[in-house]
């Protein structure tokens, strides 16, 4: 399947070269990449895999540079001779990064740019020649009216377009080696399999070799031929992806794959079900819009960033709600803590209606249930001790004396894991973690019946996330505590969660219980969900099944219909015409999709839509 | 249509802001002290004569009223009559106050049609020779952030703000004018005559555009479509002329805005120096002699010209920033 040697880098080192000495970066690093081979790289986040793909796009500057070693390109050492190495890059060694936003110049249309690019490696190529071939490619990577995307400036892609077009961008010149830095890192499951999918086509058609760079195992080995593990600048084995995940050889590896949650395990118990006699929090039709000004225009339009949403959250549950970005999941958070009002519906908190409370009374809520924010830097005032952002909440509820909140304050410190010295220090020297341990610990310190977790944990890597869940349910045992996940990540949803909720542009469209979302889900787009989830099981959903092309559409103007049917693969005429509604699809479990709804349910359903 | 409705847009903003400007110019003159009448009749006029002039001349009325009757005329295209200058030119004189007819007084706007294209003549030949000195240096200077084309850009930029205009002018006409005999100094008899003034007004707006441009440039050298472009295969010039120029030109164009508004509205000491018959001489002579008509002519048509170059910056620095219309 693989051809001829196109890259091999033999014994690189690379140093950090500073006024206090200089440090090795990456050491002693060999390999081969052959022709139509993808090779991907994955290692700890500050391993060196950036590096590395700098090195061989020779994007390398101080005050890093090359102290030892080879790279051949097709025979040639690049090391050696800098004025090839600049010859070649872009026109035969091509390089997409991870954060494609800031990647094309804003004031140009992605069209021109690319014709710019084409026309700058290979001279010879005619403007209309190079247009042709941009918009062809553009096709190529599944971007919707690709003669029009092309006239639309970067900013009027989403995340998942742009990294196509950059994709685009370093392949139109053919590239014989095509340099790939966690490409699939800014983008949503289901775009970021349609990119992989994209790329194993493209390096088979355009006899492309590709280095996959990548922070996630079973992205990595989905997508590559053969992984090479980067452990502290050094590669510390490389195995084709089946054999590396069956016999790993070196310590770290092993630690990886031992650590990775899985989806479909049956020895996952499902975590127990809070009582449903005892709705704690309950979400009736929920809707929420916002209006914006329209792009390009004057006047405003209506974002339909919440819609209909429908939940119960029992007492003792550990509740998930799961969904891409944009999906509305954030708004909802909002909603359910009273931060905003909802346009219509209602969300009850043991009974009481949190949208039509007043102030004081959301206050006396509040006590009751917590939020967690997502992002462990901005949330922490960076003038106040550990100690003072701790016993604030204390404070403004005018609970204990001094003394008395200090001492609660040491004691929360203690559960969540914080060492007492941390008491007088400023959030500044902590670490990822840690600051989410205090945020944790504000949260509990008012002993709240129920917590909202927002994206909790997605700043954290797999290891510091593992001890966070741990500490998550040594927390319910002990306080009875029931938790709200809103989360991206099914495989922190499959281990911790009870009950989840599916978003999909501000819809529920399923709620299902663990088990029954993850073996049978009901709905489509669950499917496609789970199709996309980077794993190294074996999938019960395939990909090319279940996950269509596109994207979603904007939650501007919104089909009629349901939301779901442009992507969907079992849409028929019935659901671009009526909007499903949630119904129940057995095991306690329901779902917005007309698939199991038989059509003597139409009656209710035009019933409901008028 | 996005333009139109654009267009459409700012221009009644503008028209508004023109009517306000001339409101409180309008008021501002009538509050101040200083009778017009006298200085127009001269001081030997008897009291009774001066109160007929005034009545006569609509100015005892409510200020309300007479601004409702001036910019009813102003709408018609009718800036009004100076107080002062008869139609053939200079000013008159106080002495001569019992010959002197409405008619024979010279229009508002047909001084300000003399002066203008002197000035905006000025103003664009001054905004050339700016560009022409600041931009190499400006951008040489955000391309090499910390080396010394940047530090020359720093000194140069300090060297030019630190020269008082009056006093540049003045060097420059002995030097230029009366040593060498290269160039006229004083007055206006042709297109030499802008040449002076001009440079002395470069010398004052350079070291802004330097500024603007070392900062930009090199802000938008350190962005990531620069770097990598290089990787992407893209020649360093090419970087640097389509992608950097083409960016740091937004900030440029905004501050050309501004100084070009400052030079139609202001060029007071330069043109006073030189004795340059442009709008900013027609002001300070029209300040000095009370000639309201005259002064709220000025005001109204440099405020219109300042709304017009405001929307046509907009205009351009959204065409090379489409992100801007947003
Ligand atoms: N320009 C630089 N200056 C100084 N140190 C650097 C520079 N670039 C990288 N390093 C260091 O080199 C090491 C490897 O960094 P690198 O960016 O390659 O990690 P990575 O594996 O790509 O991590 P991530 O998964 O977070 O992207 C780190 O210790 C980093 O601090
Ligand atoms: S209702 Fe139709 S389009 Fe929507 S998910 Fe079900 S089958 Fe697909
Ligand atoms: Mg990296």
């Amino acid at each position: 399947m693989t051809g001829d040697s196109l890259l091999s880098v033999q014994n690189l080192c690379v140093d950090l070269n500073t006024s206090a000495g200089s440090t090795a970066i990456l050491r002693d690093i060999s390999f081969e990449i052959a022709t139509r081979q993808i090779v991907g790289v994955i290692g700890a986040s500050g391993s060196g895999k950036t590096v590395l793909a700098r090195a061989l796009a020779s994007w390398l500057s101080p005050p890093l540079g090359i102290s030892a070693g080879r790279i051949l390109f097709q025979g040639r050492d690049l090391v050696a001779d800098a004025g090839l190495a600049k010859r070649l890059s872009g026109r035969e060694i091509a390089y997409v990064g991870g954060n494609p936003a800031g990647a094309l110049d804003p004031t140009m249309t992605v069209g021109t740019q690319i014709v710019e690019k084409l026309r700058a490696v290979r001279p010879g190529i005619s403007v209309t020649d190079a247009r042709k071939r941009a918009i062809e490619l553009l096709s190529a990577v599944r971007i919707p009216a690709a003669h029009q995307r092309f006239h639309e400036y970067p900013f009027q892609y989403s995340g998942g377009m742009m990294q196509r077009a950059m994709i685009v961008d370093a392949l139109i010149s053919d590239p014989a080696l095509l340099i790939a830095d966690n490409i699939t890192q800014p983008l949503d499951v289901t775009i970021a399999a349609q990119i992989l999918k994209l790329l194993r086509e493209l390096a088979n058609e355009f006899d492309t070799g590709v280095l996959f760079v990548c922070s996630s195992l079973p992205v990595a080995c989905d997508a590559s031929d053969r992984v090479m593990v980067l452990h502290g600048g050094q590669v510390v084995e490389q195995q084709p992806p089946a054999a590396l995940v069956q016999r790993p050889r070196h310590a770290y590896t092993q630690g990886l794959i031992a650590e990775l949650p899985r989806l479909w395990d049956e020895t996952t118990p499902a975590p127990m079900h809070g009582d449903a006699r005892q709705p704690i929090m309950s979400v009736r039709g929920v809707s929420r819009s916002y209006s914006v000004r329209k792009p390009g225009g004057l006047g405003k339009v209506q974002v339909q960033a919440v819609r209909q949403v429908d939940f119960d959250v029992y007492a003792g549950d550990n509740f998930g709600v799961v969904g891409e970005s944009g999906c509305g999941k954030s708004s909802l958070m909002r909603l359910l803590t009273g931060l905003e009002q909802p346009d219509s519906g209602e969300v009850l908190f043991e009974g009481t209606n949190v949208s039509t409370s007043s102030s004081a009374e959301l206050r006396r809520l509040r006590r009751r249930f917590q939020l967690v924010l997502q992002d462990p830097y901005g949330s922490l005032p960076p003038q106040s001790t550990i100690g003072a952002i701790l016993e604030e909440p204390l404070k403004i509820h005018r609970i204990g004396s001094a003394r008395e909140r200090r001492a609660r304050a040491a004691e929360v410190m203690n559960e969540v894991g914080l060492p007492p010295s941390l008491y007088h220090e400023l959030p500044m020297g902590l670490s990822a973690g840690q600051r989410q341990r205090v945020n944790v610990a504000r949260a509990m310190i008012l002993e709240p019946r129920l917590l909202i977790m927002d994206e909790t944990l997605s700043a954290l890597d797999q290891t510091e996330q593992g001890k966070m869940l741990s500490l998550f349910e040594r927390l319910q045992a002990q306080h009875g505590f029931t938790y709200i996940f809103i989360s991206h990540d099914l495989a922190m949803v499959r281990r911790v969660c009870s009950r989840i909720a599916v978003m999909y542009l501000g819809e529920t469209v399923e709620v299902a219980p663990n088990r029954k979302l993850f073996f049978d889900p009901a709905h489509p787009y669950s499917r496609a969900l789970l199709s996309a989830a980077p794993t190294l099981e074996q999938r019960r959903y395939r990909p090319e099944e279940c996950l269509l092309e596109g994207e979603p559409p904007s939650p501007i103007d919104l089909p009629p219909g349901c939301s779901f049917a442009n992507r969907c693969p079992h849409a028929f005429d019935r659901c671009r015409l009526e909007s499903p509604r949630l119904r129940s699809s057995g095991e306690g479990a329901l779902s917005a999709c007309f698939l199991h709804q038989p059509s003597s349910q139409r009656a209710t359903t035009a019933e409901l839509l008028r | 249509m996005f333009i139109m409705v654009f267009l459409a847009k700012r221009l009644a903003q503008g028209t508004l802001i023109v009517v306000l400007v001339a409101f409180v110019i309008f008021t501002l003159l009538r509050v101040v002290p200083g009778d017009p009448v006298r200085l127009m009749a001269g001081g030997m006029a008897p009291e009774t004569l001066i109160e007929q002039i005034a009545t006569e001349m609509g100015l005892r009325d409510p200020i309300p009223v007479q601004f409702g009757r001036y910019i009813a005329s102003v709408a018609q295209g009718d800036l009004g009559q100076s107080f002062m200058r008869p139609a053939s030119g200079a000013a008159v004189g106080g002495a001569s106050f019992d010959d002197m007819t409405r008619s024979e007084r010279a229009r508002v706007l047909d001084l300000i049609a003399e002066a203008a294209p002197k000035t905006l003549q000025l103003a664009l030949l001054a905004m050339v020779f700016a560009l022409i000195v600041a931009v190499p240096i400006g951008v040489a200077g955000g391309l090499h952030p910390g080396r010394w084309p940047d530090r020359m850009a720093l000194y140069l930029g300090s060297v030019f703000v630190s020269l008082p205009n009056f006093w540049l002018g003045i060097v420059l006409a002995l030097l230029l004018s009366v040593k060498l005999g290269w160039l006229p100094a004083i007055g206006y008899r042709g297109f030499a005559y802008t040449v002076l003034p001009a440079i002395v007004l470069a010398v004052e707006m350079a070291p802004f555009i330097i500024r603007t441009l070392t900062v930009s440039v090199a802000q938008i050298m350190r962005q990531s479509f620069i770097d990598i472009a290089r990787i992407r295969g893209l020649s360093r010039l090419q970087i640097i002329v389509r992608h950097a120029l083409k960016n740091a030109s937004v900030p440029l164009l905004n501050l050309l805005g501004v100084q070009f508004s400052m030079l139609l509205g202001g060029v007071l000491v330069v043109e006073f120096i030189f004795d340059y018959p442009g709008l900013g001489l027609l002001t300070i002579n029209a300040v000095l002699q009370r000639d309201f008509p005259l002064i709220q002519g000025i005001a109204i048509v440099t405020s219109a010209a300042f709304v017009l170059i405001n929307i046509a910056v907009d205009l351009a620095t959204t065409a090379i920033d489409p992100r801007l219309e947003y």
